[in-house]
């Protein structure tokens, strides 16, 4: 993309952040995306790789990798660290910064 | 200033509004201030058609504004309190538990209805079955903490209690007859993860933030509630004030009383049905029109009609289930509300 050509870090491995819910999106889960996609432009710029998808709330393979969920959910690297409410920039920056440095 | 001060004075500020509202509610309470509006159907005739509106909404939002801002703060408050991982937790972990988180904790967690149907596939998928998650489809409307609020203010107490317990009991009834069917084993099985929850828990580790974040996010949640509903609300209340004012209290008298009463109140009410309070405004007027109680609780007890829910669900589960539940409800609404119209001798 746009910052592949910065340097990446030795031993950064790619942070994986899931947006959580029903399909199509519900108001809050938009927000949610919005806010985790801010914060994630910013830590792109320091030179992280991030990945965010979009995940449909209702699908076995969420619900059995998970269990039951309120949306909307935020999972960073395969665990649930957000549940129904949407949090802001700066918390979802700390959470990715810390899953970056410590894989979770 | 550090940054433990500003947020020590943050959470004392936010406090301090959490409980003005709630003073807010006590102390009309003291005053006997009706919380509830004053304008009876007759006071409308006095009125020109184009000032019907205005006049009703003016009576609503005057009197009912400490009402609503009280429900939506709470409906926030208990939403951002209540823990969440609970639910992930427990759902999966046998038949009885299932019951009871669906019908006692769940509705706590959805007051705003996107929520409504993940969950409700989630403890489908989750091995709790199909009965808890249909149990906890036709609770969360019934008692989700701003209808009870808002029933209890504006029609009575009595009657939102009572639509509490019947709503539960239809809830678990209906949950359970679909769960004894087969169609409705077979459904289960076919959505049932075999590998259940044990490994769900180990990849939850819910972050907490700092309380001046929790207290603003919850506030911010009963805004957005606020938001989501009040507009609604708000030309549901126009239509109700033309009702109020125009349809004659010997039509309502002659067909929403008696058996004839609560068979119509429970087919009129389902199809009206919206999850935006409005059921409620609309059952006070029919109320002061001559409508009876047993009528007023078969009316309330909609909400297992809820169109877009229904249309969600049968995505998940095929009509089937949707139509007998619904049936269930619909049979439960009418022998309570005749019970009920029996015992308290208003049928």
């Amino acid at each position: 993309m746009f910052f592949s050509h910065l340097p990446r870090r030795i031993n950064m491995k790619e942070v994986k952040v899931e947006v959580i819910g029903p399909e199509p999106a519900c108001v809050r889960c938009q927000t949610a995306k919005k806010v985790v996609e801010k914060a994630t432009e910013k830590l792109k710029q320091t030179g992280l790789a991030i990945k965010v998808e979009k995940v449909n709330i209702i699908s076995k393979e969420i619900i059995g990798k998970y269990g039951v969920l309120v949306s909307p959910t935020i999972a960073i690297n395969g665990v649930v660290r957000v549940m129904g409410r949407v949090p802001s920039e700066e918390e979802i920056g700390k959470l990715i910064k810390h899953a970056a440095e410590k894989g979770v | 200033m550090n940054a433990g001060l500003i947020r020590k004075i943050r959470v004392a500020l936010l406090l301090l509004f959490v409980f003005v509202v709630v003073g807010l509610l006590i102390y009309s309470r003291i005053m006997a201030y009706s919380l509830a509006p004053t304008l009876e159907p007759a006071d409308f005739s006095k009125y020109a058609w184009y000032e019907v509106p205005f006049y009703y909404l003016w009576d609503y939002i005057s009197h009912a504004w400490i009402c609503l801002l009280f429900a939506f703060t709470a409906a926030g408050l208990v939403y951002e309190f209540t823990p969440k991982e609970v639910i992930t937790k427990y759902m999966g972990s046998g038949k009885v538990t299932g019951y009871a988180i669906g019908a006692g904790l769940a509705p706590f967690f959805t007051v705003c209805s996107c929520t409504m149907v993940p969950l409700f596939a989630g403890i489908l998928y989750t091995g709790a079955g199909i009965g808890p998650a249909i149990t906890f489809l036709l609770m969360a409307p019934a008692a989700n903490i701003l209808t009870i609020l808002i029933t209890g203010e504006f029609l009575s107490w009595e009657i939102a209690g009572v639509r509490i317990i019947v709503s539960l009991i239809t809830a678990v009834l209906a949950g359970v007859i679909i769960s004894k069917t087969s169609w409705g084993k077979t459904i289960e099985k076919e959505h049932q993860i075999s590998q259940g929850t044990s490994t769900a828990q180990q990849t939850i580790e819910i972050v907490k933030p700092p309380l001046d974040e929790r207290l603003i996010s919850a506030l911010k949640f009963g805004g957005f509630l606020a938001k989501q509903i009040l507009p609604y609300f708000i030309v549901g209340l126009i239509v109700v004030g033309y009702v109020t004012a125009y349809i004659p209290e010997t039509v309502v008298e002659s067909y929403l009383t008696g058996i004839t009463g609560v068979l119509l109140a429970s087919v009129i009410g389902g199809p009206l049905y919206t999850p935006t309070l409005v059921e409620i405004v609309l059952g006070r007027s029919l109320l002061q029109l001559g409508m009876s109680k047993a009528a007023l609780l078969s009316w309330l007890m909609g909400q297992p009609y809820d169109i877009p829910n229904m249309v969600a669900v049968s995505r998940i589960t095929r009509w089937r289930v949707v139509l007998n539940y619904a049936f269930v409800a619909w049979v439960c609404s009418v022998s309570f509300g005749l019970l009920y119209g029996l015992i308290i001798g208003s049928l």
